[in-house]
């Protein structure tokens, strides 16, 4: 089979039905480039986790098709293969940590590929590093907060040096600052090169991240496209900054509405109250 | 249960630098020995080698008296059924309770036995790496053939390690489930076994949920039951062989002697 170097996933007219019968998935198409930052929303239930376990195999498409790499899913000898080009960070940060201690459980991928031991060695320190954990290398699950638990779990991932990271709303159970560290973990790995699939309920954190967002409801795509698009084509669900402007808008003042970022949304808000100022020197 | 019974304390010593398939063969041959020991000397000498390795091994004494504590309850059951349901020489009489002498040696031998095996263990535990016992015990049933019975050596070891990890996950979830059920009203003391059943329910659906989880993590990593390498390799080093040959020269002049 030929494929494209420069696409990483296809999946193609995906549906999934759970083996109780729930028909959760019905006709997705999506196809990530290489190197992309791809968000997945949607509210509770409307698939997002089922989707993205079918991207390292972990659920087979009941129809349709998902290929990684050229990569079919369903063929069983390339399945070791696909779970180590896409890595999956999960939401619970204590259920996916399965050592004793922190450098154990980020050797855990590497230990399953048969790696020897110095070349373990060498990646848990380089991931550890890339996460900022290395000076807690032997410290154990209790002494960690979710935070750094998290972390470790992208550490994990990262040992495996995987082409791709699939965050499965691994901020949910996150303060804020512990939130921000992951999220600029993330994009670091994004500059770095890497794909990242980031499923997430929070339409502010990704805005300024994504070069794509997808939206879903009901097991179908409901929208794709830029942020900006997003912000242009969708009234609801967007964050308080971009309401706020909306509503200058509505107002009368000259602003764009299609913006998320802070520092953004002030410079817009500057140049209309110099606009009035003018205006009113102006008409004296 | 208490947390640090039978922990790992890391420190650097001769025996936290053994191979954990030395020390456990030396622990099998040391408990083995104790439990055939029936003189006072013979306990005492073992008692002596035991102070001294616990001296060698830098980790403090509490750390054994927290191992010991949680089977007290146990040794003191042991010693009283000794004492009083031997026959021999009586001390006392007090209504049917009739100690004997001969039940004062015996259950003072007896416990001491118990408590030399539990301070050996936790002399173990205390200088192994949980992953480290898990993977030596690993190596050391390799060659077993397990297949028939349809898992690996590999296995076993991964069921260990994890074990170790979630156990105290799994009591911690139990403690919480109480804490919501008696601050909702449930009287713990007048209605046991009410509360042990609506503590239980949520308990294995939240287990089962832990499970499932960490199933679906494991297999996104790799994890394939099959062979597997580690982040930390055993290998036997000169010190090692030395104890196995001292443990081997002893267990010979036993049999030559006796
Ligand atoms: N193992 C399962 N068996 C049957 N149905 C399931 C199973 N897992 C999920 N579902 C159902 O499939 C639907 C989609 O679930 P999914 O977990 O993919 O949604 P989600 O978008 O990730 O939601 P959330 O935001 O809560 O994580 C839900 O209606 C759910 O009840
Ligand atoms: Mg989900």
């Amino acid at each position: 089979m030929r494929f494209d170097h420069n696409i990483m996933i296809h999946i193609n007219n995906l549906s999934y039905r759970y083996p109780d019968g729930t028909l959760t998935l019905e006709g997705v198409d999506i196809s990530i480039d290489r190197g992309e930052f791809v968000a997945i929303m949607g509210p509770n239930g409307c698939g997002k986790t089922t989707l993205v376990r079918h991207l390292n195999a972990l659920l087979m498409p009941t129809a349709g098709s998902v290929s990684v790499f050229g990569m079919d899913t369903k063929d069983m000898s390339k399945v070791w293969n696909i779970r180590q080009t896409v890595g999956m960070v999960f939401q619970n940060p204590q259920t996916q940590f399965v050592g004793t201690t922190l450098e154990e459980d980020v050797a855990f991928g590497p230990e399953n590929l048969g790696l020897p031991q110095n070349e373990i060695r060498k990646r848990v320190d380089r991931a550890l590093l890339e996460v900022r954990l290395m000076e807690y290398k032997t410290h154990a699950p209790k002494t960690l907060s979710g935070g750094q638990m998290q972390r470790a779990a992208i550490a994990g991932v990262l040992a495996m040096e995987p082409e791709c990271i699939v965050f499965d709303e691994v901020t949910s159970m996150l303060d804020p600052e512990s939130r921000q560290m992951i999220l600029d973990t993330i994009q670091q790995l994004h500059q770095s090169g890497k794909t990242i699939i980031y499923v997430t309920q929070r339409i502010e954190e990704i805005l300024p991240l994504a070069d794509r967002i997808v939206s879903m409801q009901d097991g179908r795509i409901e929208f794709m496209g830029t942020p900006h698009e997003y912000l242009a084509s969708v009234g609801s669900h967007v964050p308080a900054i971009t309401s706020l402007m909306r509503k200058l808008k509505e107002k009368g003042f000259d602003v764009r509405d299609d913006v998320f970022a802070v520092d953004d949304a002030f410079l817009e808000i500057i140049k209309a109250c110099r606009m009035v100022e003018k205006e009113n020197i102006d008409d004296e | 249960m208490n947390e640090l019974f039978l922990s790992y304390i890391p420190k650097n010593s001769p025996l936290h630098r053994l191979d954990p398939r030395t020390k456990l063969v030396a622990l099998m041959v040391i408990s083995i020995f104790v439990l055939q020991t029936v003189t006072f000397s013979g306990l005492g000498l073992f008692a002596a080698s035991f102070i001294m390795l616990a001296y060698f091994s830098r980790v403090n004494a509490g750390t054994f008296s927290h191992s010991i504590q949680p089977m007290l309850v146990f040794f003191v059951f042991i010693f009283l059924m000794h004492l009083f349901l031997t026959e021999g020489e009586i001390i006392f009489r007090i209504g049917p309770f009739r100690p004997t002498f001969d039940g004062l040696i015996t259950g003072t031998i007896v416990t001491t036995r118990f408590m030399l095996l539990i301070l050996f263990a936790s002399l173990f535990t205390a200088t192994t790496r949980p992953t480290m016992i898990a993977y030596g015990i690993e190596r050391m049933i390799r060659f077993v053939p397990l297949k028939r019975i349809g898992i690996s050596s590999f296995d076993i070891a991964t069921m260990m390690s994890l074990s170790i990890r979630f156990v105290p996950v799994l009591l911690d979830n139990a403690r919480q489930i109480r804490y919501a059920q008696i601050s909702r009203g449930l009287d713990i003391r007048h209605n046991i076994l009410r509360s042990v059943s609506t503590t239980i329910t949520p308990m294995i659906r939240e287990s089962l949920q832990t499970a499932d989880d960490l199933a679906i993590a494991m297999e996104s990593r790799c994890y394939q039951g099959k062979y597997r390498t580690s982040l930390f390799e055993l290998r036997m080093g000169a010190m090692d062989w030395g104890v196995l040959g001292g443990i081997s020269c002893v267990v010979f002049l036993f049999f030559l002697l006796r």
